[in-house]
């Protein structure tokens, strides 16, 4: 090894001790070291904020010269952000720089903290695949991780944990750009032909092979399908994948193996206890899932029952033919 | 009596054959779907979820003939087991399905224009087509528009209660159907009784 080489690994260690290790560490501790008090100062300091942004502050503003207009595009739910990812944060954690005193200063938003100065592992991780996305391929510079999580609403899949609501918050994030020609067209891209805005797909049509469409968009994401195959990892995989590359293997979730297990039931595994008799019955609390929650005891009563019926019948037609053979040996002999 | 009857009128045997069709691709598909395994195709899930579709939605239609056209013909009243001596007529019939037909006696029943059936099909057959077949038609109905079936039942899916009412009652259809092709062959001929399907004659 040169030493060239010895001062480059030593300065990627640092730059790992340095950088990654603390931010990791800082997302571990978010919770871990939460007490009562300072539970009840980071309250105190984010009603400051929800004192103008909380539907309660847009009804009585505490200023008369405020811009209610533009208020309304930042009324925060108080109770679904005290219950998301971020809930136990001060605001000013991300909201630091700009936003002390009122009138905000005009170019506060772009001082927001960066979701890598805490997520730094995460996003190191998750930004490789999503190179690999749709959407880095056709409008990454107008991504960013807010585009499709909102840090004020969202909870983790593990700690959402029902998948009816991870289900709902998931598609959400898709749906409301793809279900929605006005949102769509704010990343659309430009059409290489027309030079148009590229029009949004109808998203009923481009699935119309995918039978009970709009009830699968309830009991499952869309990232099901959308999502390469990860290898078990804490998070799913972050390269959306367009129509061609999707899943479109129905037997991928339609079977007693089905993907759905490692994908949106993986936080409920530990759950799995073949209740009444039916294997993946975890995934019956949400949804009859044919070919994956099947009753193994079931089946086989009915295989032996057909079985029996098949050979009862099979015996009964060689008798009625030995029968028939004797009586006309018989007749000839 | 004459060697031969006109019995099965030609909207019977129509609707029977578009019916035996139909109950086939539904249960080929109907396998192919509840038991899907990538290394056991059968038909392809996808393509088996839309034959049996289209094959289910015919079903209905095909099912909603036969009940109205047996009561605007009347012929509903074959279905119907007549008293006195149910029992003991079933018997008999039973008696010589399992001994009787090894020993070469004769059939205890002969079709007649009236009497279409022996005393054990016209049971099997009412309780088939006006108590199964309505249970696998309208949970069939209900899989197709989940959206009528219950939210949750009891901490479990509401199309869990409706899944499992179709599975079975698709397994009577199923026993019925293979009992009875094989029944068909205990005519005057092993052919007779499907040759009597198709022309409408019955050879005594």
């Amino acid at each position: 090894m040169t030493l060239h080489q010895i001062r480059t690994v030593i300065a990627g260690l640092l730059l790992f001790a340095v950088v990654l290790f603390p931010a990791y560490a800082q997302e571990e501790k978010t919770s871990a070291a939460m007490t009562p008090e300072l539970l009840e100062k980071i309250r105190k300091s984010n009603n400051e904020c929800f004192a103008c942004h909380s539907e309660e502050g847009f009804k009585n503003p505490p200023k008369v010269e405020m811009d209610l207009v533009k208020l309304r595009t930042l009324v925060q739910d108080t109770k679904a952000f005290n219950g998301s990812n971020h809930g136990l944060m001060e605001c000013k954690q991300c909201h630091g720089q700009g936003y002390n005193d009122f009138p905000h200063e005009a170019e506060a938003s772009a001082k927001l903290s960066p979701c890598e100065e805490c997520h730094a592992v995460k996003v190191l991780k998750i930004e490789m695949q999503f190179d690999a996305s749709v959407h880095a391929v056709n409008v990454k510079e107008k991504f960013t991780c807010n585009t499709c999580h909102s840090p004020h609403i969202d909870l983790i899949a593990s700690k959402l944990i029902d998948p009816r609501k991870i289900v709902a918050q998931d598609n959400r994030h898709c749906l409301d750009c793809h279900d929605s020609d006005l949102q769509f067209a704010k990343f659309a891209p430009d059409d290489e032909k027309t030079l148009l805005k590229k029009a949004r797909p109808n998203i009923d049509t481009i699935h119309d092979w995918l039978p009970n469409t709009r009830r699968h968009w309830q009991r499952v994401r869309c990232i099901e399908c959308h999502t390469p195959e990860g290898k078990g990892g804490k998070i799913l995989s972050h390269q959306i994948m367009d129509k061609e590359k999707a899943e479109k293997k129905c037997l991928a979730c339609h079977n007693t193996n089905s993907s759905l297990m490692t994908r949106l039931y993986r936080h409920l595994i530990k759950e799995e206890q073949q209740k009444l008799g039916f294997v993946n019955s975890v995934i019956l609390s949400n949804s009859y899932v044919l070919g994956a929650t099947r009753n193994p005891l079931l089946d086989a009563v009915l295989m032996i029952t057909v079985g029996a019926l098949l050979l009862g019948l099979l015996l009964h037609g060689l008798g009625r033919i030995v029968v028939r053979l004797m009586q006309r040996r018989n007749n000839h002999g | 009596m004459a060697e031969r009857e006109y019995l099965i009128s030609l909207w019977i045997r129509v609707w029977h054959w578009i019916n035996a069709i139909l109950i086939l691709v539904l249960t080929v598909t109907g396998i192919s779907l509840h038991f899907a395994d990538p290394n056991l195709p059968l038909v392809e899930f996808a393509l088996s979820v839309r034959l049996h579709n289209i094959a289910g939605v015919t079903l209905i239609f095909a099912y909603l003939f036969f009940v109205i056209a047996n009561i605007v013909s009347g012929n509903w009243w074959q279905f119907v087991p007549k008293p006195p001596g149910i029992m003991q007529r079933a018997m008999a019939q039973g008696r010589w399905y399992v001994i009787g037909i090894f020993k070469g006696e004769p059939h205890p029943h002969t079709p007649s224009k009236t009497t279409h059936f022996n005393t054990l099909q016209s049971l099997t057959y009412w309780s088939v087509m006006y108590l199964v077949m309505p249970v696998v038609i309208v949970t069939g109905l209900i899989y197709l528009y989940p959206e009528f079936a219950p939210d949750q039942l009891f901490g479990y899916d509401g199309l869990l209660p409706v899944a499992l009412l179709h599975y079975l009652s698709a397994a009577v259809i199923l026993l019925f159907m293979l009992s009875h092709i094989y029944l068909g062959t205990t005519g005057k001929t092993v052919g007779s009784m499907f040759k009597m399907m198709i022309t409408g004659w019955h050879e005594h």
